[in-house]
């Protein structure tokens, strides 16, 4: 709260009356807390919160504890179901499936997370170029970008993946140079339209660098929407794993990926179905999370809204 | 006679559009010595925004500057790289802009912005940046600096965005000041603060500055010296009393005229200029003005006048101006105002 203090005024004449009356701060302090408490009374963006928290805790528990190893063949007779021995039943070769389930939320989770890393690292410098310098920087880049989007998805990813071997790493790079559009094209829409507003104008007047404009100015005002659709990238690149490891493409055996165990279960479907739902239902929920995780967040950045 | 801190000589500024080439500063000239404040006064669209952004070569796509020189201390600022404008830009030459709501970015703290503006230049530290931030900001009288200092700028109310906003300019201690429409988008307390805030800083630090205005009040309180601009041009300029009082031009003369007056009768209309600001697409032959000027000669619609001296320190570009148009065609009796009232001469009737 702003106190009423008189400053000496230089020269002749009455002091301006410096307004102190209703200039008082807002009890909000910023743009974060603003969203933040937006975000709170989203129900189902606080449910999903909390599940991908116990997500992540369930995936960093499997590091170190799994309760059968998930590649110890034999834990339990192949293909039983749910007992107290082995919560989710065992697989084709009598692996335990939670075990498997569980080293598989790692994979999900570093293949989806890390993904959204590297599209966020390609992406936002690219885009803010693009969108900052326009012409043929700009030109360039818009090309290139159609001509990925031209390309289906999985022909881009099997491509790579047989160039480049069937590891974690090439599968995530694989995913990358399916994804990376989108960021890009964000970011150089936000840069388009943020570039001509009038800070940017008085930034540059004041002498600041161009790398100071694009990270300092342009980034920081861009970061909402870069948020979100990181958030929704994140559930796109764990079904897409999930759907090359299905095909066999994706993560190798003995590695578990809820998609090949889904795969594995798929042709005792009839004598074992528990094979196929605990990978799905996994899955799903993890997917819907992120939905409506990133539902949420794109209700709370919003700056239209101010609730 | 001190030299000129700025020269600005036969600037020229045009936007290449669909519609063909817009010569939106049309051979523009002037001086600005140091510690000296003057406005540059015209509608909307005559180029004076544009002539500001010029200097420090700032004119938005598709806007080029095509020709002519901006002398800063015998440098030509046209002809400098774009690290070396960059360094000029907000250290020796600042601006301020028309909508102090949109110039502070949103998301980062109205303290941390000014810092930037010292720290793009080198001139300090962090630690000492912010002191300073904090002095400036207690300099343009902005009431507990140390806690406003964390505000984001839309805690801040217009009034004191726009304080910030003349802190960041003055925050490397600029030799020249530009203030594009400064307290337009303010309340007209807040203005008033605003220019007797500006004086005093022309006044104590020496700061010359160039108020770009619409507003002939703004004028007369703040600078010395002012030029009337007209679709690109410089149609008049000189001491503000003397061109308050004696304006010769007559677009300078209709200005004046419509400014609404508290004295006025009651039910007295309003004054306005006839017509519209000319399409600078085509702009009229002649002397621009020509179309809407109450006092026309037939030499105005096909000959272009320069500005001449008129009077001590005054030049106006007319062929008629005012002392003819007083004695000759009664112009402070004209109730009239219409193009080519004093004159007579309506449009259709000029004989080719």
């Amino acid at each position: 709260m702003a106190t009423s203090v008189s400053f000496p005024v230089p020269g002749p004449g009455p002091a301006p009356v410096v307004g102190t009356a209703g200039l008082s701060a807002p009890v909000q302090a910023s743009l974060w807390s603003d969203a933040w408490r937006r975000l709170r009374r989203n129900r189902m963006a606080l449910i999903s919160a909390v599940y991908l928290v116990i997500l992540v805790a369930v995936a960093l528990v499997a590091l170190v504890h799994t309760p059968y190893s998930y590649r110890e063949v034999g834990v339990a007779r192949p293909y039983s179901g749910p007992s107290w021995a082995n919560w989710l039943g065992a697989d084709i070769l009598g692996r335990d499936v939670l075990s498997r389930l569980m080293v598989g939320a790692q994979i999900s989770l570093i293949v989806g997370v890390g993904t959204q890393v590297f599209v966020v690292a390609v992406g936002v410098p690219i885009g803010l170029l693009a969108g900052y310098y326009k012409g043929t920087v700009d030109s360039v880049v818009s090309f290139i970008i159609n001509v990925f989007y031209g390309i289906p998805d999985l022909l881009v990813a099997m491509i790579l993946l047989l160039l480049l071997g069937p590891s974690l790493n090439n599968i995530i790079i694989a995913i990358v140079a399916t994804r990376w559009m989108d960021m890009t094209r964000l970011v150089r829409g936000q840069t388009l339209a943020l570039r001509e507003r009038e800070f940017i104008e008085a930034a540059r007047s004041s002498g600041a660098k161009p790398a100071k404009i694009l990270f300092g100015h342009i980034l920081p005002n861009s970061l909402g929407p870069i948020i979100v659709q990181a958030t929704f990238g994140v559930p796109a690149a764990i079904l897409f794993e999930a759907f090359l490891s299905f095909l066999g493409i994706g993560v190798q055996p003995p590695t578990p990926s809820w998609g090949s165990m889904a795969a594995d279960g798929l042709a005792a479907i009839r004598i074992a179905p528990h094979m196929v739902i605990a990978p799905s239902i996994a899955l799903s929920l993890t997917l819907m999370a992120f939905n409506f995780l990133g539902d949420g967040l794109r209700d709370a950045l919003d700056p239209r809204q101010k609730r | 006679m001190p030299t000129p801190i700025l020269q600005v000589k036969d600037l020229h500024t045009e936007f290449l559009t669909d519609g063909g080439v817009v010569k939106a500063v049309d051979g523009v000239s002037f001086d600005l010595y140091p510690g000296e404040s003057i406005g540059i006064v015209g509608e909307s669209g005559s180029g004076k925004s544009i002539t500001a952004l010029s200097i420090l070569r700032l004119v938005p796509d598709p806007g080029r500057v095509v020709s002519g020189q901006v002398l800063f201390h015998d440098q030509d600022l046209l002809q400098l790289g774009g690290e070396e404008i960059r360094e000029i830009r907000g250290r020796d030459i600042a601006m301020i802009f028309q909508d102090p709501q949109s110039s502070l970015n949103p998301v980062l703290r109205t303290g941390f912005q000014i810092d930037e503006a010292m720290l793009a230049h080198n001139k300090a530290n962090r630690k000492q940046a912010r002191q300073r931030t904090v002095e400036l900001l207690r300099r343009v009288r902005i009431p507990a600096p140390e806690t406003r200092v964390k505000d984001f700028p839309h805690q801040l109310s217009g009034g004191m965005r726009q304080r910030a906003m003349i802190a960041m300019g003055l925050a490397n201690a600029p030799s020249i000041l530009i203030a594009d429409e400064p307290t337009t988008a303010l309340d007209v307390t807040v203005q008033a603060q605003i220019l007797e805030l500006l004086a005093d800083l022309n006044r104590d630090l020496g700061t010359a500055i160039v108020m770009i205005t619409h507003n002939m009040g703004v004028v007369a309180g703040l600078c010395s010296r002012v030029l009337v601009m007209y679709a690109g041009e410089i149609v008049e300029q000189g001491p503000v009393e003397q061109i308050f009082e004696h304006p010769q031009h007559p677009y300078t003369w209709s200005l004046l005229r419509s400014i609404p007056r508290v004295d006025a009768l009651r039910h007295e209309r309003l004054r306005s200029i006839e017509g519209l600001a000319p399409d600078l697409l085509h702009p009229p032959a002649g002397c621009r003005f020509h179309p809407r000027c109450p006092f026309r000669v037939e030499k105005c619609f096909t000959d272009e006048p320069r500005l001449q001296e008129v009077a001590p320190d005054q030049l106006a570009a007319c062929w008629v101006t005012m002392e003819r148009a007083r004695k000759e065609m009664g112009a402070d009796d004209l109730i009239d105002i219409r193009p080519g009232a004093g004159s007579g001469l309506r449009k259709g009737e000029l004989t080719e």
